[in-house]
């Protein structure tokens, strides 16, 4: 499914059928999946259509750029180690057309359900994207179109034992990868003064050979100052 | 010496090199305090309005120095204030409101209860605040009119910003008959709750029956969501309740009221005088 398409072009899998076919001088692109449908007219030479995973954060509404995984069961992190693990969370699918000098975003869409959450409290909290994931110690077999599989190395720098039930992250910060049975992203969570804890991305494909996405931020040109989350109201 | 020249009365050439050193001094001055102003209120006042308190704060350190340096030249201010002091009474007067609104402006720009965009209730005017300026704040009421309130109200009045947090919560009562099942429509409220993508998982919705009511049996709902979607899912959210619960068969009751008689209805005994008489077959009711 993801990859780069030349015009005209059919896809029909799992629910989803999209095409962009020629009409007269004009494109006509469609789109049809989990009650949505979406119908484009395109004014443009577009000779290539480029699918792929961006970051979840678009669907139904681009509401926050913060997404909370919350862990169905809880870690137990001893002091001083790093563990990894490996959680999923939610693919949207990104549908670029070739412009003059970069891609431009056309359609999103998603064949998961979405929710949001509060992380924090009304006053001083953040809404996020909210994501339920079990935890498993090495990397689970999922349908890449619903979900990606994160890798995560959580380090505890305290001298204490700590539990672990969920973790944000700035998801103008990802780096998704994927290649034709996985999508994938790494990221770290260092655990410090106990209860609070710092999140950043890892500019690395979870395997080899894998083809790195196109990152929404940068279609739209959006100034990213910061990457990481500092999660102050508890892990 | 030749600072001693006298250049006309009193004044000498060192007096006026004074003077000039003085009021270079007082531009050093202002131009620093404006620059520390401009670095201070950056976040906090708009541009526009930073520009205005900078440049009143610089003439107003100037106008002090050259007031300062006026008896050196031989003109004495003393005399001027007592001749515009009648004149600065009326306008003091006069101003007094529009003083006030200013100061109150500044004030707002620097707490910043509201912002341009936020959606408000000022003094019972609800809209989106349109502009914030430096004499009076202006409203766009929902229903598409221009209010303009002055700075001095809006500083003094209670104000409500329905968008200063992030999360806000929707609220309805829902009242079923007291033969529907109250645990199963609370199961189908939280169900809907739980599907909709725009309502926060966290804080968690709270639905319980809240009140045994005259005619009902009142559940209360409870479901925050993010503060930019309040309007569209309180909307949204009512209606699917209700459409929800009479598909499983659970109605939302009239008012009603049960009349119990001490003595029998009157019908009831004309009905039963009828029935006892043989020849009639027609019942009035």
């Amino acid at each position: 499914m993801f990859g780069y398409y030349d015009v005209p072009l059919g896809i029909a899998k799992e629910g989803i059928s999209l095409s962009v076919k020629r009409k007269g001088e004009v494109l006509l692109y469609r789109r049809e999946c989990v009650d949505e449908k979406v119908e484009k007219i395109l004014l443009a030479s577009t000779e290539k259509i480029l699918i792929n995973p961006i970051e979840p954060l678009n669907k139904p509404k681009e509401l926050t750029s913060y997404l909370l995984i919350e862990f169905e069961k809880t870690l137990v992190v001893e002091p001083g180690a790093t563990q990894k693990i490996y959680v999923t969370y939610p693919v949207e699918i990104g549908v670029f057309m070739s412009g003059d000098k970069d891609f431009e975003i056309l359609d999103i869409f998603t064949l998961i359900k979405q929710k949001f959450t509060l992380y924090g409290d009304p006053r001083s909290g953040v809404i996020c994207k909210y994501w339920r994931s079990e935890v498993y110690s090495s990397k689970p077999s999922i349908n890449l179109l619903h979900e990606g599989i994160l890798e995560l190395s959580i380090t505890n720098t305290n001298t204490e034992w700590v539990e672990v039930t969920k973790a944000v992250f700035n998801a103008y910060g990802m780096k998704i990868y994927y290649s034709d049975d996985m999508v994938s992203m790494k990221a770290t969570m260092k655990i410090v003064k106990g209860k609070s804890a710092e999140t950043d991305f890892v500019d690395s494909p979870l395997e080899k050979g894998m083809k790195k996405s196109f990152e929404l931020y940068t279609v739209r040109t959006l100034s990213v100052t910061a990457t990481k989350f500092v999660m102050e109201v508890g892990i | 010496m030749i600072l001693d020249t006298v250049v006309y009365g009193n004044v000498t050439l060192f007096n006026l090199l004074m003077v000039t050193v003085i009021l270079i001094i007082a531009v050093v001055i202002a131009k620093g305090v404006a620059i520390n102003l401009k670095r201070s209120l950056k976040d906090k006042v708009s541009r526009e309005h930073l520009e205005i308190i900078v440049k009143a704060v610089n003439y107003s350190i100037i106008g002090v120095a050259v007031l300062l340096v006026l008896p050196t030249l031989g003109v004495h201010p003393s005399g001027l204030l007592v001749a515009g002091g009648i004149a600065g009474l009326v306008i003091g007067f006069a101003s007094q409101s529009i003083v006030s609104n200013l100061i109150s402006g500044l004030f707002l720009m620097i707490e910043r209860p509201i912002k341009i965009g936020n959606a408000v209730n000022i003094a019972g005017t609800a809209g989106v605040v349109e502009d914030i300026r430096i004499i009076s704040t202006t409203l766009r009421t929902f229903d598409g009119l221009y209010v303009r309130i002055p700075n001095e109200q809006v500083f003094t009045t209670s104000i409500t910003n329905y968008v200063a947090y992030v999360a806000r919560r929707v609220e309805y009562v829902v009242g079923i008959r007291y033969s529907d099942d109250a645990d199963k429509a609370i199961g189908i409220i939280k169900k809907l709750s739980e599907v909709h993508p725009l309502t926060l998982k966290n804080p968690a919705p709270d639905v319980f029956v809240n009140n045994l009511g005259d005619s009902s049996v009142n559940i209360i709902v409870r479901i925050w969501v993010p503060t930019t979607e309040w309007y569209g899912v309180m909307m949204e959210l009512l209606w699917k309740i209700k459409k929800a619960l009479e598909k499983e068969g659970i109605q939302i009751p009239f008012p009603q009221r049960e009349v119990w008689f001490n003595n029998e209805l009157k019908s009831r005994e004309i009905k039963n005088s009828n029935s006892s008489d043989p020849g009639s077959s027609n019942s009035t009711g």
